[in-house]
């Protein structure tokens, strides 16, 4: 037999690979990530269009309206990347490719950490595309400069895996892509119930008691506050620990789950 | 010999009604039977508007804004229309399914009327226009809402959803009928959502600005949603009333034709 | 020094559903082993187990000498496995599930640069190697799984219904294949429902009906023990029942298909001549006859009432 490398080491490039395979398969099959690439696009374009006129509202925050919508639509781009990359994974295990993964010796922990490394990847595409448009069509401003930016990146990057992560406990549940119709709902409300569009202060009853506790909330203040003005700590962590309870909550049972499947 | 040429028509015509009546029956059977079809059209809508009132109020007081109670009231005719809109184009889904697994071609080769084919889904849209119209406004007016001109704007806006049923439904069949396919008339979806979106459909477009504000105006979805809007939040106007009802009129018009050219086309090519 | 493989008493439930009812087994070293039986008799649902992509629900296994429960990822190292419908990613090249598979086995690079064509080209798949499997045809991928199944160089190879739904020449190809791998020194266990195919590859064979096992041995001693050929005859309708009483007069009953009259010949083919007297004496018009030496068909009636031929092609 060959010698078998089988540790820390081997996981990391198990993920890369499976991570990279999902790359690959977008740019063989690109109408496969059509929907990220529209769909966030569309959305920034309609809510700046549509509700421009917020920002003449006291208390608004901005005068563009492009620095408000701009990453709400990042996070929805992040959320279809999330959901797209567990996917792969459905398509897999109704493949009956999954089992071949499955028989990988050594720690599970690879093949999820693969497909989240995949929607991370993905999600740079609209995560640019919608902040490109956003410049050049609506001169959205980046007040919190280099910095702003990286943080936005980073912020939204860690949400996507959080969304892979809500994608996979559905795929590793019910073991086929109709999963993903599933969590339509939780996925809506986590992103519309939230300061997506107004402000906190702009919002009535339970509306705003909802956004208070939904970990989006701080989520887009820290995408956002690029946009707005200068990066503070204050704006910064509550929303790494968002996106962090994000990847425990969905991430820890996606992890029983695959565990259950084949220990 | 002219008594039996009369009842031979007669039977003619009320075989067509049966099968009218039919097919009629089996769209809508179909459409109650799969909740999953019509839940979302009806929740989703009601989701928006929930959450645009609870986000929207502040902007009750910009300049521009029409004058209004609450923004559910704003929203109202917008969100029946929407979720309307979206139920219909389940008449061309559903017969993209027929032609998909071929139930399509035993009708034809059936003595049906041609006719009825058509007429069976687009009646099944309206019906399913109707109960949404009727949950939706209860579930508004249970809320807060009102309609200021009242039973006649009611009324206006029935008919107004009813109609667009019809045209929606047109388009999705003639797609249907152009495809064949399932897939593609799904794929219509997020067109429908957009074009509904770029109106004066959930935001005014006095406050809109840019090219934008010129889609939006130009839009025939502002044409409808304004003056129905108007019936609801102002008051009883002949004008609105025509204009709506004339306006969906033709363009339900204008799809059954197409959809009837399509069929036509679709029977050629067989 | 442990067997490749060895199950005592595996049970597997699905709510209210028995696939597998107490199945013990046990694989030779170097040994072709052929897991026979129709469909859902839980041959796919043992192999599952055994390979550890399932738990079983009472019993225990070991395989390549580690327990497949609490050891599941020595198992995994140990064997190759090519599943039922040879399920590949359509999407990519042979190549790169080659690369994939041997990253998943933490193989270095210098091995699959070595290997990889070798495998290849003992498939006999090079010069397809860049193509997506999405191209292929049946009888590839199920060589090309198989040689994803090979990269880690396994003690024990799991195909499961390896050449179900193949042509026959691709079939044949697919025999040479695990003949010669066998022949290298791995211990293969094969599900099958061609009778043919365990009877050309198998050393021996367990055959698997409604979850249990109901024999076990070489094809030539389970076909030995059926003992008496079976004598078919086709005779018109009306005299199925006069010529079944005749028959029975010289051999126990056999299944088959509709139609026939057929009973094991006990007295064997010098009895022939017996027979034909009797059924002439009886009046009854012999249409057709023939005489055929037991075959896994037989056994397979025998033990279970009925024929697997004919109900599986």
């Amino acid at each position: 037999m060959t010698a078998l490398a089988v540790g820390p080491t081997h996981g990391a490039l198990v993920v890369r690979s499976l991570a990279m395979r999902g790359m690959q398969r977008i740019l063989r099959r690109p109408s496969i990530i059509l929907p990220t690439i529209i769909m966030p696009v569309f959305f920034l374009v309609a809510f700046t269009g549509s509700f421009s006129g917020i920002t003449n509202i006291e208390g608004y925050g901005t005068d563009n309206v492009y620095n408000w919508m701009t990453p709400y639509a990042i996070l929805q781009g992040v959320t279809f990347a999330g959901v797209g990359a567990a996917g792969m994974t459905g398509e897999d295990m109704e493949g009956g490719f999954y089992d071949r993964l499955l028989l990988t010796p050594g720690s599970r922990l690879p093949l999820m950490l693969g497909p989240i490394g995949y929607a991370m990847l993905r999600a740079l595409i609209p995560i640019t595309l919608v902040l490109v448009t956003a410049i050049v069509l609506g001169g959205a401003d980046l007040n919190g400069g280099v910095l702003g930016v990286i943080v936005l990146y980073l912020g939204a990057l860690g949400t996507a895996a959080g969304f892979a992560c809500l994608g996979l406990v559905a795929i590793y549940t019910l073991k086929s892509m109709r999963a993903l119709l599933a969590i339509q709902v939780p996925i809506f409300a986590l992103t519309f119930l939230s300061i997506g569009q107004v402000p906190l202060e702009f919002q009535t009853g339970w509306l705003r008691q909802v956004s208070e506790s939904n970990p989006v909330t701080p989520i887009l203040e820290m995408l956002r506050q690029g946009f707005l003005g200068a990066v503070t700590w204050d704006q910064t962590w509550p929303g790494i620990v968002a996106v962090g309870v994000l990847i425990l909550v969905f991430g820890l049972p996606a992890w029983f789950q695959l565990r259950r499947m084949a220990p | 010999m002219t008594t039996v040429t009369a009842i031979d028509d007669r039977s003619h015509l009320s075989t067509a009604l049966d099968q009218m009546a039919e097919l009629s029956a089996r769209s809508i059977r179909n459409s109650l039977r799969n909740p999953s079809g019509y839940i979302p059209g009806l929740v989703f809508p009601l989701m928006l508007a929930a959450v645009y009132s609870a986000q929207f109020q502040r902007a009750l007081g910009l300049p521009g804004f029409p004058e209004v109670d609450s923004f559910l009231d704003f929203i109202l005719p917008a969100s029946i229309l929407q979720s309307v809109a979206f139920g219909a184009t389940a008449a061309g889904a559903d017969m993209a399914l027929d032609i998909e697994n071929g139930f399509f071609d035993r009708l034809l080769t059936s003595p049906v009327s041609r006719a009825s084919i058509l007429v069976g889904r687009l009646v099944g849209s309206a019906v399913e226009a109707a109960l949404k119209f009727v949950v939706l406004l209860a579930i508004f007016l249970l809320f807060g809402a009102s309609v200021k001109s009242g039973l006649p704007g009611v009324v206006v806006l029935m008919v107004v959803s009813l109609l667009l049923a019809i045209a929606i439904g047109g388009i999705s069949l003639v797609l249907a009928l152009r495809t064949g396919s399932q897939e593609a008339v799904n794929a219509s979806f997020p067109l429908v959502f957009s074009t509904l979106f770029i109106s004066s459909a959930f935001f005014p477009t006095e406050l809109m600005n840019g090219w934008y504000q010129k889609v939006a105006e130009y839009n025939p979805v502002s044409w409808i949603i304004n003056p129905v809007r108007r019936l609801v939040i102002e008051g009883w106007s002949w004008t609105d009333a025509a204009t709506a009802i004339g306006l969906t009129a033709t363009l339900g018009a204008l799809t059954i034709t197409w959809a009837t050219f399509a069929l036509r086309s679709r029977l050629r090519s067989l | 020094m442990s067997r490749p493989v060895e199950a005592t008493g595996l049970v597997k439930r699905f709510g209210d559903l028995t696939a597998v009812d107490g199945v013990d087994l046990h694989v030779d070293e170097g040994e072709i082993f052929a897991f026979l039986g129709p469909n859902g008799a839980g041959k796919s649902t043992t192999v599952r187990m055994l390979v550890t992509l399932l738990q079983p629900t009472a019993g225990s296994a070991r395989v390549a000498g580690f327990d497949v429960v609490r050891e599941a990822g020595a198992v995994r190292r140990a064997i190759g496995v090519a599943l039922q419908d040879a399920a590949i990613d359509p999407m990519m090249t042979g190549n790169e599930l080659l690369q994939l598979q041997a990253v998943l086995h933490g193989l270095p690079r210098s091995v699959v640069r070595r290997r990889g064509p070798e495998l290849l080209e003992r498939v006999g798949l090079t010069a397809a190697a860049d193509r997506r499997v999405g191209t292929y045809s049946g009888g590839m991928r199920r060589r090309l799984d198989l040689a994803l199944s090979l990269i880690h160089e396994p003690s024990v190879l799991f195909l499961d219904e390896p050449t179900t739904g193949l042509d026959p020449t691709s079939r044949q190809s697919l025999w040479e294949e695990v003949r010669r791998l066998n022949d290298d020194g791995t211990t293969v266990f094969l599900t099958t429902q061609y009778l043919e195919e365990a009877d050309q590859l198998a050393g021996r064979l367990a055959i698997i009906d409604d979850g249990a096992i109901v024999r076990e041995g070489a094809p030539a001693t389970l076909k030995e023990a059926v003992g008496s050929p079976t004598l078919r005859v086709d005779v018109p309708a009306g005299q199925r029942e006069v010529a079944h009483q005749v028959l029975l007069r010289f051999g126990p009953n056999r299944p088959c298909r509709e139609g026939r009259v057929a009973v094991g010949l006990d007295g064997g083919a010098a009895q022939m001549a017996e027979v034909v007297r009797a059924l002439d004496e009886a009046s009854v018009r012999v249409d057709h006859l023939e005489l055929d030496a037991p075959s896994l068909d037989d056994v397979f009636a025998e033990a279970t009432g009925r024929r697997l031929e004919g109900a599986t092609e």
